[in-house]
């Protein structure tokens, strides 16, 4: 290595950074630079890479099977479109399509929220013994199964047995089978998913709380803000970019509305209300062992849910000033 | 000098084994298979090609295992890596695999058999001529129907033999309280996750003979949009009213029908004859000393058993270098000496012998075979391995033995087929709980053909002439 190139390295480590004269030098010796003062962050990045590379780039290349009569072995036979038209051809695809988007609306609007409002009321837990309590409670849910937790859903809104009912007869309402009603079961599956996520969910926002400045709160207290108005104009905007990351985020998951969740609690009394995509094709492709056409499903799938994370990211961008990229 | 001399030596002898090994390997074939992982497999595959080896056909064994749980979807994810072993056991989704000729077709093979030909049941030659990749040597997987024995007696009522005895029968279970709990909690039959099991006994008083009827007018219909079907359904609505048929039936599963049975909350439920039968009674022991099933015949006969294909059981690829070996396997499990090693266990731990004399072990009610049980007029075990109970659910199956006209689905219909049955099984809890009346029935009927009836109607309306 030359002079010159060490003196630029002794810059890049004591300032933890790559100097803007380092572009005057040619790209290997900047990346190598780049490399030595950074490598223990490189280091870290590396396994998410490959992670997204071997999972999530990679199959994007396999996505053209939606486009090809699928052969073991040997070379695929290309026949375009024809396995999307057999799928907006099928009676059941659009109805798949109709509970996906309803079901990720549900989750949105109900789900979505409760974590916000978890972290701010454990924020204004006053005891620590309390707070942590509270906290190691409502986290629990998160490290069961959905195997487990539909177990637990099934036997608890039983209409003979179930401890929900239990408790209705005790207030005078009639038993009834929320596993089995078209117009319950939607709902047990938004409040099994909040059940379930709400309360890991909210570490990141109690997180982001923690990292605003208390000098903040001591002004307000200052200007004689009593705790609901230092919680509206402290807190929340102190959060405000965490909650705008995460939704553009799950708008991009807005797709993924729970194959786990779903296959566990389905039956044959409501599968009409809450067959998802995502059941569908894991009936269709890997049951029926139609691989093209569940791709092709899977592809539709990812398709629309890149479309809505464009779209959330360039709203925000407009109305906020903030995206994820 | 003596260290060089010794290490000479030490290596012409490794490459002379190495070599000679290499040879033995070459006349000893390995076959791979593909099946479900258990515990005492590596043992049955060492008897296995030890009895091979007796019989003049050695070979080695390898089995690539998968878990039970999630085996069919695993095992498709598996053969699509293109790495597929010599023979395997298939749970479904066989036939896109077919299609796309990675199956052997065993008709030839069977013919030149020494023991398959001989030893498969009436409903295996059937399925082999319709759809010859796959092949289960096992009982017509019909289901029997089973109830304690000692609620039967003190019930003080004959087993049901027809329709009408059945409905008194099972009311008289659902109005008693013969578990003895102070409590009428008990319901008188139960069927997990849907009705499947109750049209196995209940099909055929109503019409419901085959998968494809012929209407007034002579066309093919499905039996699902049949009079038959409504009458039927119409049936199940008042077995739901009435309390008689468990209304939580359709979120139990299996594992909540036998706690419900064991635990005296169901009187009668249905198991898959033989084996099943037999774990039942098994465990009912377990739960309840002293008592015993009794099994009770179907109003009428049982369902109709479909004969398009094998819905499970073992295939051999098509491309394997070693399927002379491979089919010699199936072969040899065929024969009485295969059978012995597949279906008695492991001596001292499932059977004793003492010259001809068995006695089977407790540990039996653990042990099943892996690959077939054969025709018994073919081979028939030294002892009797199943119960009374579970002995007389298989001639049961045997006895009202029917087979049935569905047939294999091409691939383009895939998506139709799904929707249909959707609507079907969605369509089928609302008349039963109630939710729908009767009256809808026409409604109902529009709706399955336009969730993609039509299009399998139409299908079944070319091939069954």
């Amino acid at each position: 290595m030359s002079l010159d190139e060490k003196q630029l390295a002794s810059t890049v480590s004591n300032f933890g950074n790559v100097p803007k004269s380092a572009k005057r030098v040619p790209w290997r010796i900047a990346f190598g630079l780049k490399l030595r003062a950074w490598w223990p962050y490189y280091a870290m990045m590396t396994p998410g890479i490959i992670y997204f590379l071997v999972f999530h780039y990679f199959p994007i290349y396999q996505a053209k099977l939606a486009f090809e009569d699928f052969r073991i072995f040997g070379d695929n036979l290309f026949v375009g479109f024809k396995h999307f038209d057999t799928l907006f051809d099928s009676p059941a695809f659009f109805q798949v399509l109709a509970n996906t988007l309803i079901i990720s609306a549900m989750k949105m609007v109900f789900v979505f929220p409760v974590p916000i409002f978890i972290a701010l009321f454990i924020n204004e837990v006053r005891s620590t013994n309390l707070r942590r309590f509270i906290q190691s409670a409502i986290y629990l849910p998160h490290f069961l199964s959905w195997v487990v937790i539909a177990g637990i859903f099934i036997a608890a809104l039983s209409p003979s047995s179930g401890v929900v009912n239990d408790i209705g007869q005790a207030l005078g309402f009639a038993p009834r089978s929320f596993m089995t009603e078209s117009g319950s079961i939607r709902w047990v599956v938004v409040f099994s998913e909040m059940w379930r996520t709400a309360g890991w969910d909210s570490l990141l926002y109690f997180a982001a709380i923690m990292a605003i400045d208390p000098q903040l709160y001591d002004a307000a207290e200052m200007d004689g803000a009593n705790r609901w108005q230092k919680i509206v104009h402290v807190t929340l905007p102190g959060i405000t970019p965490t909650i705008a990351t995460l939704f553009i985020l799950n708008v991009g998951l807005f797709m993924n509305a729970g194959f786990d969740q779903i296959f566990n609690l389905s039956n044959d009394a409501i599968r009409d209300q809450i067959d998802i995509i995502d059941t569908y094709v894991y009936r269709i492709g890997l049951q029926s062992g139609q691989f093209s056409l569940a791709t092709a499903a899977g592809l539709f799938k990812g398709v629309i849910g890149m479309v809505l994370i464009v779209a959330a990211h360039t709203i925000s961008k407009r109305l906020t000033g903030k995206g994820v990229w | 000098m003596l260290a060089r001399n010794l290490m000479t030596t030490v290596a012409a002898v490794a490459t002379a084994l190495s070599l000679g090994g290499g040879v033995l390997a070459q006349d000893t074939p390995t076959v791979t298979i593909i099946a479900h992982e258990n515990p005492g497999d590596a043992e049955l595959f060492e008897r296995i090609e030890a009895g091979m080896a007796e019989a003049g056909t050695p070979v080695n064994i390898e089995l690539v295992g998968l878990p039970s749980s999630g085996y069919a979807d695993a095992l498709s994810l598996r053969l699509l890596s293109g790495e597929i072993p010599d023979i395997i056991y298939f749970q479904g989704a066989d036939a896109e695999f077919a299609n796309q000729g990675i199956l052997e077709d065993l008709g030839p093979w069977i013919e030149q058999s020494s023991y398959i030909k001989d030893a498969m049941w009436p409903h295996n030659e059937a399925r082999m001529e319709n759809y010859p990749y796959l092949l289960y040597i096992f009982p017509a997987r019909t289901k029997s129907a089973v109830m304690r024995s000692d609620w039967l007696e003190q019930s003080g009522l004959e087993a049901p033999t027809n329709l009408d005895e059945w409905t008194a029968f099972l009311t008289e279970m659902s109005q008693s309280d013969f578990d003895g709990n102070g409590e009428q909690d008990t319901f008188g039959i139960l069927a997990p996750d849907n009705t499947a099991e109750l049209d196995a006994i209940f099909n055929q008083s109503f019409g419901v003979s085959a998968t494809w009827l012929e209407d007034g007018s002579g066309e093919w219909i499905h039996s699902r949009v049949s009079d038959a079907e409504r009458d039927k359904l119409a049936y199940y609505q008042m077995l739901y009213a009435d309390g008689i048929l468990d209304p939580e039936y359709v979120t139990s599963n299996w594992e909540v029908k036998e706690d419900k049975f064991y635990s005296g909350r169901v009187a009668v439920i249905m198991g898959t004859a033989g084996p099943v039968v037999e774990i039942y009674r098994t465990k009912m022991a377990e739960a309840n000393p002293g008592a015993d099933l009794a099994l009770l015949a179907p109003p009428d006969g049982l369902e109709a058993v479909n004969v398009a294909k094998e819905d499970r059981g073992y295939a051999i690829h098509a491309m394997s270098e070693n399927k002379e070996a491979a089919f010699a396997v199936l072969d040899f499990l065929a024969s009485p000496e295969g059978q012995f090693i597949d279906r008695m266990g492991v001596e001292g731990e499932h059977y004793t012998r003492d010259g001809d004399t068995f006695e089977v072990l407790p540990a039996m009610g653990g042990w099943y075979p892996r690959f077939w049980t054969v025709d018994p007029g073919y081979w028939t075990p030294p002892v009797d391995l199943l119960s009374d109970v579970a002995q007389g659910s298989l001639e049961q199956g045997a006895e009202y033995f029917v087979a049935d006209n569905a047939f294999v689905w091409p691939a383009d219909l895939a998506a139709d087929v799904d929707a249909a049955e959707q609507y079907y099984r969605t369509s089928v809890f609302r008349f039963v709980s109630g939710e729908w009346s009767m009256d809808q029935w026409d409604q109902y009927v529009e709706g399955w053909y336009a969730a993609g009836g039509q299009a399998m109607t139409d299908h079944a309306r070319t091939v069954l002439q």
